[in-house]
């Protein structure tokens, strides 16, 4: 029981929607879903992570967080992460993931 | 493919194997029950092809016999049948028979079956030897598993404290690995570290990054270094050798008795919990750091929070598996639950039984999904020594012999480093007087303190005295260490041996160590006298090192201190 993907690309903006269960079982599902934007040393893309219809976030997915911001080129990624639930909004925040990605 | 043939009839088996050697299979010939046993056994065939009534033995009984002996290998058998009625079809497929055929026998569909028993055995043959490699695949992993599981074993659990008096604690790993780490440790002053860690994942692959976060704790803690540099040490190491989404929320805990002080650094960890005599929660110690092994940390990053540390306190640590384990419905057990048993009619030393018997209650049957580690610190208990006493390193003996060291340690390198893991290690080094490393830690870190924060700090101890002015003077302390730019310590430690005068033997030695700050000295003789009338918190720092040592003597305006410490040599 896990969750699913969907991305929508435009001209400088990718976003992810997750819904579901956000989970280690993800892992491919999520790298597929970004590789395509980060591969061959593409930079300067901005990330959007829609957590709307997540229900669920281990630490396995907040890895796959670190994962993207990585290889979206770290310190200048521009990743945002938008409309987590409140109780999964404590969790990236517990993780003081606010250092790394803008959450909002 | 080598087929056999079992039927009494001639005329049947010289059609057969007529029929079969044109498809070029080879074919071999028994003419009952009794030899189609014999010959299966001696020729090893493919396929056989099985009369019914037969002298001797019949074709039911050969075929449970063949089935027998071919054990693992798929045999197909086909029965040769003249009759279709149901009772005898059945009887042919509990003998162990694959399919049958009717007599007179028709070459196409002859063809047709033979085929489809090749396309089943092969496929048999297929799943056969799959199911070896999974075997052989499985044996080595539990074998591997094995082995992780004694490395992991030796290597966390070394001269782990967890049965110090003070600690309480409830693990339930959901695999043979704990993806928590959960390891306690008393430096040579005798504080106690703690630290709880929650690695990305669980099993295996969590419990190797446990394996050098716990080497890293048990040396460094054991070596007397500080909280904030086992931090630092720790997330380098993950940086260096764990993937990029691995990472460990972790907590360390400082229970340091004498200070009386609790320090914590919490990286992802759910809230720590502090509870007074009534089992109210006073302090909620949130995460404030990113995990351990995600960046590189900052000064700030290293910083820990402090508390002053009353014998009612208790201090609740949990991984976060304690408060998302799921019920039945997949209603997780939530933080609101566990606040629940905070502050009510329990009796704050049940809280922890409490807690456990509520997550049963709650949990049910249901699976885990996560390891779950819960911790309680008793401070009333924190002065207890473990069953056995404290650990003693071993350290080789090196006879008594003279020897000079002098150090200084100016304003840059006192902001960010610590001397005093420096100074012992390199005491240990050249003289080693087995069982004194602890005391001579004791010593240099008193003196280095009050070298420190009131010599070159200029603060005052009486602030300590209150429970505000205990944070205010750390605060305080932060400040103008942060803001210092000149100053320095000097220190001077002279060996002598000390000899028998009856034989001349060398029976111990004497350390003298004179500390010197640039300082404007303080006056002593308040500080004595203050001491021998009150044992609050400040100043028990020279009431200890006047007991440890054979001479406590101050020079100049109170800025050098001169000590002598004795030692036997065994």
């Amino acid at each position: 029981m896990s969750g699913n993907i969907s991305v929508e690309r435009t001209e400088q903006e990718t976003t992810i929607n997750i819904k579901g269960r956000f989970n280690f079982e993800m892992h491919s599902q999520f790298r597929t879903a970004y590789q395509e934007d980060t591969s061959k040393g593409k930079k300067g893309r901005k990330f959007v992570i829609d957590l709307s219809g997540t229900e669920y976030i281990d630490s396995s997915a907040l890895g796959m967080l670190l994962l993207l911001r990585e290889e979206a080129g770290t310190n200048e990624s521009d990743i945002e992460i938008v409309n987590a639930k409140p109780e999964i909004k404590k969790i990236l925040e517990t993780a003081n993931f606010q250092r790394l990605f803008k959450i909002s | 493919m080598k087929i056999l043939i079992v039927d009494d009839d001639r005329i049947n088996s010289t059609i057969l194997n007529r029929l079969l050697a044109r498809d070029g299979h080879s074919v071999v010939i028994a003419s009952d029950g009794v030899a189609g046993v014999e010959v299966f056994h001696r020729e090893q065939p493919d396929l056989v092809l099985m009369d019914i009534r037969m002298p001797r033995m019949n074709g039911y009984e050969a075929a449970r016999e063949i089935k027998r002996l071919a054990a693992n290998r798929f045999v197909p058998i086909i029965f040769l049948t003249a009759v279709t009625d149901e009772d005898s079809l059945v009887q042919c497929i509990d003998a162990g028979g694959d399919d049958f055929l009717t007599k007179p026998f028709n070459r196409t569909i002859l063809q047709a079956k033979i085929d489809a028993m090749e396309r089943i055995r092969r496929l048999h043959g297929e799943l056969r030897r799959q199911k070896e490699t999974v075997e052989r695949h499985q044996g080595q992993l539990q074998q591997e598993m094995e082995i992780g599981q004694h490395l992991f074993a030796k290597i966390v659990s070394a001269g782990n404290l967890l049965d110090a008096p003070c600690l309480k604690r409830w693990t339930s790993p959901m695999s043979v690995f704990n993806g928590d780490l959960l390891v306690a440790a008393y430096n040579p002053a005798g504080g106690l570290h703690i630290m709880l860690g929650d690695f990305t994942g669980h099993g295996l692959s969590a419990a190797v990054g446990a394996m050098p976060l716990a080497e890293i704790f048990y040396e460094m803690t054991a070596q007397g270094f500080s909280l904030s540099e086992l931090v630092e040490a720790m997330n380098a190491k993950l940086i260096a050798v764990m993937p990029t989404r691995m990472f460990c929320a972790a907590c360390l805990i400082e229970v340091d008795y004498r200070q009386q002080s609790l320090l914590v650094w919490n990286g992802g960890l759910p809230d720590v919990l502090v509870t007074d005599k009534t089992g109210r929660v006073v302090r909620r110690l949130a995460s404030n750091r990113l995990p351990l092994g995600v960046v590189a940390l900052t000064r700030e990053d290293r910083k820990m929070e402090i508390l002053e540390m009353k014998s009612e306190h208790r201090v609740f640590l949990y991984s976060d598996g304690l408060i998302e384990a799921p019920d039945s419905e997949g209603v997780m057990f939530g933080m609101d639950r566990l606040m629940s048993h905070f502050g009510g009619d329990v009796q704050p030393d049940k809280i922890f039984d409490v807690i456990l018997h509520s997550l049963k209650a709650f949990r049910g049957d249901t699976e885990q999904c996560d390891d779950i580690s819960l911790l309680e610190i008793d401070c009333s208990r924190a002065g207890e020594e473990p069953p056995g006493g404290m650990p003693r390193r071993s350290e080789k003996s090196l006879p008594p012999a003279p020897w000079e060291m002098s150090f200084a340690f100016h304003a840059g390198t006192l902001k960010n480093v610590d001397p005093l893991p420096t100074v012992i290690n390199a005491v240990m080094s050249i003289q080693a007087p087995t069982g004194h490393r602890e005391r001579l830690y004791t010593i240099l870190a008193e003196l280095l303190s009050n070298a420190l924060d009131h010599g070159l700090l200029g603060l005052d101890t009486e602030m300590k005295k209150t429970p505000s002015g205990f944070i205010e003077y750390y605060n305080q302390r932060e400040a103008r260490l942060n803001a210092m730019e000149s100053g320095f310590i000097k220190l001077t430690l002279v060996h002598e041996p000390v000899v028998n005068e009856a034989d001349g033997r060398r029976i111990g030695g004497a350390i003298r160590i004179r500390l010197q700050d640039s300082g404007p000295g303080f006056d002593y003789t308040r500080v004595q006298s203050y001491l021998e009338g009150n044992a609050g918190h400040g100043g028990r720092g020279i009431a200890l090192i006047r007991s440890l040592c054979s001479e406590l003597v101050y020079h100049g305006a109170g800025n050098q201190a001169e000590v002598v410490y004795q030692w036997t040599y065994q």
